[in-house]
């Protein structure tokens, strides 16, 4: 009855998590809009504002930073939002409503497993893009970053913490693919415009920027410029952070179900 | 497609156990209750059932079978009563009862994208000691769709994937709900053969299912649930024959038959004339005694046809006379 009756020497998979983070890393690869949206977006929009000559003008006579400049944390943090809002939720949701997630809770596994492996896929995916941004404005596009390590890689942990934690938030309390999907839309839009991505906040009136500043985009980019600037970032933005993940998190988990 | 018929044929009926009081029994159910609000779901219901039997529930929908196999697997805690499954309680051993229980949920799929194999691969990760998944594939007669995605899988072949993820593991009990709804006739039959193969193995199967011809076929008991009660628990056969009403016996005599003949023997009900045939209705084995009074006034009959209850039958009485009794309770509405 088990494979050693039956003579067949077993061919034992290996562990449960990383069998999940393999079928997971499959299934995105399957059906890629975060790979689309949070990954090659961003890179196709770098492209863009490196190649039109007026984004690598400095903006102010007083300093030598350029749109361009301005734009690769923002870059940074649509990557996030792409992946918070899109790459993660959806796919929880789709499981949820198909009942894939209640077949695995019948199995010695715990589902939870099961969401680790997909953010752990989503936060391989984010940083893939984080690494291509980077790498690409300074190799390709001779941009002149000074990094301050721990700040930029503090920010960066922050502010995905705080993406993915709103990303949960939707998995946990949207009934439907449907409603994840108008959650995606009604706060796609907003957020993109508070992390600067159609005009960068130091374009616009100082209300703006306050209001911003206390989204949890508006905090990231907020940090991460300084890191890239040399600075560790201000305690504030990284507060901010801090406490939309707290809060995310604790509606998140107090909502989420199963089925 | 699935060359099972034989190896059914030679496997399936000839083992088959209608005395499970002789078998050790390894699942006990015993007054569990579930409630959800003011809706009773699962109303003090009680059986056990014995090691390789298969073991129907059935019932009309919404009766509380889901609910009452889902606290077998510890998916559902009841509210109140005690389960235990190999000496377990699914409450409490949780990780132990999900080793030793396969289960196959009603209206649960699979991401449309994962691959047959994948799919397995990875259930079979879960367990200490899966099956080889490609003897699995084998044997349910898949394995040539081992590379296709579940999107692409027909509704027979993606039911042959949901049983292979309840048996990869390698369980001693296998848990299927409605596990042939919406399936063509074909594939019904084939999945048939395919449960009876598995308590071959070894495995004890709980079936949930509505159809009575799939109950009459493979189980060995019956428990028909309504409104969340046990109502009657037996064999098929036996059910049919205590509770599926009379047996039909219609036949053409050979030359006219005086009725009193018919009407004296025991167990007759009825007599009836349709044209040249003569219809009679009774209980037991009442064709025999009928053939018998034939012979002895000398008339011979031809074109015998026998229609005796089945489950369907004794399906509908207890369910309807059951209804009966709580409209009772609950009075006129």
């Amino acid at each position: 009855m088990s494979a050693q009756d039956s003579g067949v020497a077993l061919q034992k998979p290996s562990k449960p998590f990383w069998e999940l983070i393999k079928v997971q890393g499959k299934l995105v690869l399957r059906e890629p809009y975060s790979i689309i949206f949070g990954v090659a977006m961003p890179i196709f929009l770098l492209i863009i504002f490196g190649i039109v000559p007026t984004f690598r003008e400095p903006i102010s006579s007083d300093t030598t930073m350029t749109v361009f400049d301005l734009y690769i944390p923002i870059l940074m943090v649509t990557v996030l939002i792409m992946i918070g809002l899109l790459g993660l939720p959806i796919p929880i949701v789709r499981d949820r409503e198909i009942g894939w997630l209640r077949r695995i809770s019948t199995t010695p596994i715990s589902p939870t497993k099961l969401l680790a492996a997909q953010v752990t896929i989503n936060i391989i995916l984010a940083a893939v893009g984080f690494v291509i941004l980077a790498a690409g404005s300074i190799l390709i596009f001779g941009m002149n970053i000074v990094f301050d390590i721990t700040g930029f890689v503090l920010s960066l942990v922050l502010a995905t913490a705080a993406m993915f934690s709103l990303g949960l938030l939707i998995a946990a309390v949207a009934p439907s693919q449907g409603a994840a999907n108008g959650m995606m839309m009604a706060l796609l839009y907003p957020l993109l415009f508070f992390a600067g991505v159609y005009v960068p906040m130091q374009v616009l009136p100082s209300s703006l920027q306050t209001v911003s500043s206390f989204t949890p985009v508006g905090a990231a980019v907020k940090a991460l410029e300084s890191s890239m600037q040399g600075t560790f970032p201000s305690i504030i933005p990284l507060l901010v952070m801090t406490a939309y993940t707290v809060f995310f998190s604790y509606i998140a988990i107090r909502y989420f179900r199963w089925e | 497609m699935l060359n099972t018929e034989n190896l059914a044929k030679k496997l399936g009926k000839s083992n088959r156990i209608n005395e499970p009081t002789n078998r050790k029994s390894i699942i006990t159910v015993d007054n569990i209750h579930k409630q959800y609000g003011a809706t009773i779901a699962v109303d003090n219901v009680s059986f056990s059932i014995a090691e390789g039997e298969i073991f129907g529930i059935i019932g009309p929908n919404g009766a509380g079978k889901t609910t009452t196999v889902e606290c077998i697997s510890g998916l559902r805690v009841p509210d109140s009563g005690s389960i235990t499954v190999y000496g377990l309680n699914p409450r409490e051993n949780h990780e132990e009862i999900r080793k030793i229980v396969g289960v196959q949920l009603q209206e649960s799929s699979l991401p449309p994208r994962i691959k047959v194999w994948e799919a397995l691969n990875l259930f079979a990760s879960f367990y200490p000691d899966p099956l080889n998944a490609h003897d699995l594939l084998e044997s349910l007669g898949i394995d040539k769709k081992r590379n296709a995605r579940f999107k692409q899988l027909s509704g027979g072949q993606k039911q042959r994937l949901s049983i292979a993820l309840a048996l990869i593991g390698n369980p001693k009990i296998a848990i299927l709900d409605e596990l042939t709804t919406g399936l063509d006739p074909e594939a019904r039959r084939e999945t048939w053969t395919l449960i009876e193969r598995i308590r071959n193995r070894g495995v004890t199967v709980i079936l949930v299912t509505h159809y009575m011809d799939e109950a009459e076929r493979l189980c060995d008991r019956v428990a028909l649930i309504n409104h969340g009660r046990v109502i009657a628990l037996d064999t098929p056969v036996a059910l049919a024959a205590k509770e599926g009403g009379e047996v039909h016996m219609q036949f053409v005599p050979s030359t006219p038959v005086d009725d009193k003949v018919l009407t004296a023997l025991s167990g007759v009900v009825s007599v009836e004339h349709r044209g040249n045939r003569i219809v009679v209705a009774g209980s037991g084995d009442v064709t025999t005694r009928v053939l018998y009074a034939l012979s002895k006034v000398g008339v011979q009959a031809s074109d015998v046809q026998v229609k005796s209850g089945n489950l369907e039958d004794a399906f509908v009485k207890l369910t309807q006379a059951n209804d009966k009794i709580i409209k009772r309770e609950v009075g006129p509405q």
